[in-house]
């Protein structure tokens, strides 16, 4: 049962680059004074702490959530660390959900973290040991061949052109030159995509985003309290997370079951009875470009197998009826992991609350942030509305 | 299900693994300013928040109670006094050590913070909570820019 009506009042970011000198504690404190400024607050308003921080192994901190906090606001706080591997970015603003909605604190500050470069040469290493010891671990799985394996069946599915995925890439690194913080800005065109190194079929250097160091904030509060500070909140009005098996061999891979399954109870706390038509704008998890259209479908924002067309035909773009990753994702952003997905809940705030600037999609009313992870069955869905 | 407890895994099926990761860690803004003092000029540097009246050491570019960003950097003695103490006689294995080490957090000088550091130039039986100690620094050829640029803190 939900007390109270959340409200986001501000947010905060860093820049996302694949290497950064600050520690992870000072990236989270940028992000946290940003967010603090933004919504005007200082940080005895504060009371409570969510932290969003993915696999310890990336920072080569065991327990990082821990060393993080004193950068991230909560030193003397009720502090929390929420944990669904890459779905964490969405999940933090949902844990500060639960935090205001239950009515036991007025204002949440929601912060994610990662800092992916210490894991030297490539924080691929830190994924090694993800995988059932006995079942999988014996074929050295690396996650680039598992989403391979994902990519195919979901293009052979359907028969999608491996053109009409790199269409996503294409779109996302060109939003992605007007975000301030992005890593990867590029104009490229479908052809470097498919002219890209080839990395493990169908997955191209260019299909897939960067490692990144980076961290996002955002400041939660209850109904009455966001009245204080802002005449102009956002709403968080639905939330969703759902998990699958852990056995790949028990799904079936060309859908993610567990977003549907997220979307739907985030669509109904918010009251969506048609998110195709009552969806502005969405941003769907899009580390790699397929993932960005298996996302969208997810989302039940596009027919199975229907999400690459729409990019192609132009529809999500900014100026399109329906407005996929506006902030230029992953894919042209960044990828640091919590902070990637919290990244895409700041965007929703801004974009409802039309302050995205050059990247600004018109008419936005409502909007869904969806992060994916853990062992790849993870779905974790808000839903935002000014 | 079987309860009988296995008292060598290695009589079933099993397979053998690691979870080693190699990292390169960087010192931040702040500890890069630190590290670098201590190496080039054997001092101490602290930040502080004339706001809280905290002064931070180790430095950070953040007050942990205001969350205000900061960047008045001071140079703070290298003197401190024994907060605790402890002496160590076994290894993280539980094999006794040759040589026992003695460590202490020592609160530094005109600062809130302090360092967790060894304890050398006395015995141990002689030490006491609220003992006045000094940094001892490496021969600057020998410095680096780390923590274990301080050889130890001996009794002033
Ligand atoms: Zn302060």
């Amino acid at each position: 049962m939900v007390k109270k009506r959340v409200a986001v009042i501000g947010a905060g970011i860093t820049l996302f680059r694949r290497r950064l000198q600050e520690t992870g504690k000072e990236l989270s404190h940028y992000a946290v004074e940003m967010a603090l400024d933004s919504a005007e607050m200082t940080r005895d308003d504060i009371e409570s702490v969510v932290m969003g921080t993915a696999p310890d192994a990336f920072d080569g901190i065991h327990m990082k959530a821990e060393n993080l906090l004193d950068g991230a606001g909560g030193a003397r706080k009720p502090y929390t660390r929420v944990f669904v591997g890459g779905g964490t970015g969405v999940f933090a603003p949902i844990g500060g959900w639960w935090h205001v909605a239950s009515g036991l604190f007025d204002t949440c500050l929601v912060v994610a973290e990662e800092k992916m470069s210490p894991c030297y040469p490539h924080p691929q290493t830190a994924f090694r040991t993800i995988w059932d010891p006995i079942i999988t671990r014996p074929l050295e799985p690396n996650l680039v061949w598992i989403f391979a394996l994902e990519m195919q069946r979901y293009m052979q599915i359907h028969n999608i052109p491996k053109e009409h995925i790199a269409a996503i890439a294409v779109k996302n690194k060109g939003n992605a030159l007007d975000h301030p913080s992005a890593q990867l800005a590029a104009k490229i065109t479908v052809q470097d995509v498919l002219d890209s190194e080839v990395m493990v079929w169908p997955v191209q250097r260019l299909d897939i985003s960067p490692p990144s160091d980076g961290a996002a904030a955002m400041i939660l509060a209850s109904e009455d309290v966001a009245r204080k500070y802002t005449d102009d909140p956002v709403w968080l009005d639905g939330v969703g997370w759902s998990l699958d098996s852990a056995y790949w061999t028990n799904r079936d891979l060309y859908f993610p079951e567990y977003v549907a399954t997220a979307a739907r109870m985030a669509y109904k706390m918010a009251k969506i009875h048609n998110p195709r038509k009552e969806i502005s704008l969405a941003e769907p998890y899009d580390p790699f470009d397929y993932k960005e259209a298996h996302h969208t479908e997810g989302l039940l924002l596009a027919d199975k197998g229907g999400a690459p067309k729409l990019t192609v035909e132009g529809q999500t773009f900014r100026d399109g009826d329906q407005p996929i990753c506006p902030s230029g994702g992953l894919l042209g952003v960044g990828n640091p992991i919590a902070a990637a997905g919290l990244m895409k809940c700041c965007e929703c705030f801004w974009q409802l609350r039309n302050e995205a600037g050059k990247r600004q999609v018109p008419k936005a009313e409502t909007a869904v942030a969806q992060a994916w992870g853990d062992l790849m069955q993870i779905g974790t869905v808000t839903v935002f509305r000014r | 299900m079987s309860f009988e407890k296995i008292r060598d895994p290695r009589r079933v099926r099993h397979w053998k693994g690691d979870m080693e990761c190699d990292y390169i860690y960087t010192a931040g803004i702040a500890g890069e300013k630190f590290f670098t003092t201590i190496r080039d000029k054997a001092k101490l540097l602290a930040t502080r928040c004339a706001k809280c009246k905290i002064t931070y050491l180790p430095p950070r570019i953040y007050c942990e109670r205001c969350q205000a960003s900061l960047d008045n950097w001071i140079e703070v003695p290298k003197t401190g006094t024994i907060e605790t103490f402890t002496t160590v006689h076994m290894d993280n294995n539980g094999a006794p050590l040759s040589k026992p080490i003695t460590l202490a957090f020592i609160r530094i000088d005109e600062t809130d913070g302090g360092l967790i550091h060894e304890i050398g130039g006395t015995k141990p039986e002689a030490l006491k909570i609220g003992m006045r100690v000094e940094a001892v620094f490496q021969s600057k050829s020998k410095r680096t820019g780390a923590l274990t640029d301080i050889k130890y803190f001996k009794p002033v």
